[in-house]
């Protein structure tokens, strides 16, 4: 049985590994695509990505989806925090609505888009709507159990020097839940992203998501693939990103 | 350095309405005691006994249910800056450094920034941890986070200094070790200090006076004055003056103990006494 | 030196361990009928505004007519047919995405350099990004059931992976030295002390495996599918009745929210001293 170890932390050799997992993941799926001709080889669809970047249109459809995806985010983080620390510091507010929000933290909110589309129509406003309304979830959980999850001697201890409620508030109880906010903000990120992606693969005037459908519908799987990998690359990047920031904080 | 001011514990008693068994819980049943300015006096006494109790009531962090606390001409109704307190469990906050969890008070209290960092230097010296200023309280032992706390407390400069079982979660070596510390430093700023503590030999070594508790609901059994050498180290554990000192203390609290020992085992939650007390 | 003059008794105000403060008149209720007051308050809510036209019928039916919408499903046995596509895939990838996920965990455990290697991703791919996948595995499998299955047992797979990982991580390491001590087997260990000790987290892993298999199956059906309860929200949203569509998103909503519960529950019947933390 394993000794309590050392964590490796910076250690090259886990880079190395994690780096080579990616690497494998394209051999596969170069294999992959020699085995199918449905699927275009990894080197084909970097080429059509390439070629796509560089037209106009396909500008129009990644501008579209990206501000959505980048307003749906902010607004879940400030609505999300807000929301949090109300939950987290309010007993009545936990105690009434509380199982309310736990339980609908769990539901598959996509099916509320349709209702959105019928209210704001098929432009931007309904989808970021709907990234807002997925991703204010992680923030507003992690916020409220964040702060419930503070130890009470800090509370005591800003009791004993005479802090103010201002003052607990701002130097004892925000910085306490800096991790869990970390957390939640991660989260948004990749849910807000997939919200945004999912309402336009139903229906949406642009963005990626409706040029994944289309041209799904129309067979032109190079582009579809060259779409999917270029959302799942942008997402996982902000993520691994803000997974790495939140690791270095104390 | 502000001057040291005396507590006057006033027939001082604490009943919980609601105790764990939906009756009256008597806490405290009566204190009734006076420390001089700058004396060092700890309290012994079974665990759950109400020590920690009585120093958040001289702290103003709890209102007693009868009488009253005065410290000099101030009578207690809350928490204030004049009164420090070092708490049992770990109380430095992990994202602030060093320096920065010892000039909390000060910055609270609106102390101006250099003001702040020059204080935070004495007191880091004063607690023998310079040069750690930026240090993060991860990266220290148990032993070094309380000599934090500490130098947090006495940045602000309190006439009164209360220290719940401070050392409670370290070893005996650094506790001997932090102990003559505070002594050290009570000696040099002559400050009013209460020090509970479950350690007899170290209440014996630091103070000048010890409280033995009885178990809750809680009074004050014995009051010893500790008549060892003002300079003593711990070399004097063991002279037969020490030990007859222990002995008494420990007379005492060792009935208190079994007392608290019986009344946990069967479950009573009356904290009627039994047996008399001598 | 005493002070004399011993003023009026203070009131006890918040004394630690007391639970003697005045009951607030929100606690009587205790959260669980809060709920149920929220619920029905929202309901009569919906069909006041409704009725009153605050809202256009065209944007937001009127609640009676989604319920009769409903019952009209319901007895054309549609409701029933898509809600058992939706949950026998859900409780598909949940029960074989928990098995997979804690295989998973186990294998971190043990092998720590390689859990620390595939990290990143499965926290980056955590919480839903694969379902963007779903057009490829159409394209690759057809459109059939298969990927709906295969994408969510993965995306239910994942956080159960993580959660046992840091569950079994986190086990005192005490507790596996007097396993040792004792002589265990390896097999002993980890179902009499491994399992139990890493429990709380193994809990929280099938339930969130639980949440994205359910939110990754409906997600999909809305994309793109022939039957289950977001493929008919689809459906009928392209048919504009609205007030069938209306029924569906309600009926999954609170589908999910019971399947979760029942979840919830199966689990503290079986298990009850598992979470007493």
């Amino acid at each position: 049985m394993r000794e309590a170890g050392q964590v490796p932390r910076h250690n090259t050799s886990i880079v190395v590994g994690s780096v080579s997992i990616a690497v494998a993941a394209v051999l596969l799926w170069w294999l992959f695509s020699t085995m199918t001709f449905v699927i275009p080889a990894p080197t084909d669809t970097l080429g059509r990505l390439t070629d796509l970047i560089q037209q106009g249109g396909y500008w129009e459809h990644i501008r579209s989806t990206g501000v959505a995806a980048a307003a749906a985010f902010l607004l879940s983080v400030g609505i999300g925090t807000i929301l949090g620390l109300l939950l987290g510091l309010t007993s009545w507010v936990r105690h009434i609505f509380g199982p309310a929000i736990v339980a609908l933290n769990g539901v598959p909110k996509i099916v509320l888009y349709p209702v959105l589309l019928l209210l704001f129509g098929v432009g931007g406003t309904s989808k970021t709507m709907m990234g807002l309304l997925i991703g204010v979830f992680p923030v507003m959980m992690n916020v409220a159990g964040g702060m419930q999850s503070i130890p009470p001697i800090y509370r005591r201890l800003a009791e004993s020097l005479c802090a103010t409620r201002t003052q607990t508030f701002f130097h004892v109880l925000l910085p306490a839940i800096r991790r869990p906010f970390m957390t939640g903000t991660r989260l948004a990120v990749s849910l807000s992203v997939v919200g945004i992606v999912l309402s336009e693969i139903f229906a949406t005037e642009k963005g990626l998501g409706r040029l994944i459908l289309a041209r799904y519908g129309s067979g032109q799987y190079a582009e579809m693939l060259a779409t999917v990998i270029l959302l799942l690359v942008a997402s996982f990047l902000v993520t691994f990103a803000l997974w790495r920031v939140e690791k270095r904080v104390r | 350095m502000s001057e040291a001011a005396d507590v006057h514990i006033n027939d001082v008693g604490v009943t919980f309405p609601d105790g764990p068994d939906g009756r009256p819980l008597e806490a405290i049943r009566k204190i009734d005691e006076h420390i001089e300015a700058g004396s060092f006096v700890s309290i012994v006494g079974p665990s759950g006994c109400g020590k920690s109790t009585l120093l958040s009531l001289v702290a103003g962090m709890q209102m007693p249910t009868r009488g009253e606390i005065v410290i000099g001409d101030r009578r207690v109704t809350a928490p204030d800056r004049s009164v420090g307190f070092v708490f049992q469990e770990e109380s430095t906050l992990p994202w602030k450094t060093v320096e920065e969890n010892v000039s909390f008070g000060l910055r609270l209290a609106g102390v101006d920034r250099s003001e702040q960092r020059r204080i935070a230097k004495e007191m880091l010296q004063l607690v023998g941890l310079a040069g750690f200023e930026s240090a993060y309280p991860s990266e220290l032992s148990g032993g070094m986070r309380q000599r934090v706390a500490i130098a947090r407390t006495l940045a602000l400069d309190p006439t009164v200094l209360l220290m719940d079982e401070p050392f409670g979660a370290l070893d005996q070596q650094t506790r001997l070790l932090i102990g003559a510390e505070v002594r050290r430093i009570w000696r040099d700023t002559n400050k009013t200090v209460m020090f509970v503590t479950h350690d007899i030999q170290e209440a014996i070594l630091l103070s000048e006076e010890v409280w033995v508790m009885s178990f809750r609901p809680a009074e004050v059994v014995d009051v010893i004055q500790i008549d060892l050498p003002p300079d003593r180290d711990s070399s004097v554990v063991g002279t037969e003056r020490f030990n007859a000192l222990f002995g008494r203390i420990w007379g005492t609290v060792q009935g208190e103990a079994m007392h608290a020992f019986h009344v946990l085992e069967e479950g009573a939650g009356e904290g009627d006494r039994h047996h008399s007390r001598t | 030196m005493r002070v004399t003059d011993i003023t009026a008794v203070p009131e006890a105000t918040e004394l630690a361990g007391g639970r003697g403060s005045r009951r607030v008149w929100w606690s009587r209720l205790p959260p669980a009928g809060w709920t149920g007051v929220l619920l029905v308050a929202f309901i009569a809510f919906w069909q006041t505004s409704a009725v009153a036209g605050w809202v256009p019928a065209a944007i937001v039916p009127r609640f009676d007519e989604v319920v009769l919408a409903g019952i009209e499903e319901i007895e054309a046995g549609l409701f029933v047919e898509n809600l058992a596509s939706t949950v026998i895939a859900t409780v598909a990838a949940h029960l074989v995405g928990s098995m997979v996920g804690l295989v998973v965990g186990v294998l971190f455990w043990r092998k720590e350099s390689l859990g620390r290697m595939f990290e990143p991703y499965l926290v980056s791919f955590y919480a839903v990004p694969l379902v963007v996948f779903y057009p490829v595995a159409l394209v690759v499998l057809g459109i059939n059931d298969w990927p709906i299955i295969i994408l969510s047992t993965v995306m239910a797979a994942i956080p159960m992976a993580l959660n046992a990982w840091n569950g079994f991580a986190g086990i005192p390491p005490v507790y596996l030295r007097l396993a040792d001590s004792l002589t265990a087997s390896s097999r002993q260990t980890f179902f009499q002390v491994a399992i139990p000790a890493a429990a709380p987290l193994l809990y929280t892993g099938t339930m969130l495996a639980a949440i994205y298999a359910l939110i990754g199956v409906v997600a999909m059906e809305f994309m793109v599918a022939r039957n289950g309860l977001g493929s008919r929200i689809r459906y009928l949203y392209e048919a504009f009745d609205n007030p069938g569509m209306y029924f569906y998103i309600v009926s999954t909503l609170a589908v999910s929210i019971l399947l979760v519960g029942l979840l919830n529950v199966l689990f503290r019947r079986a298990f009850p001293r598992v979470l007493a933390s």
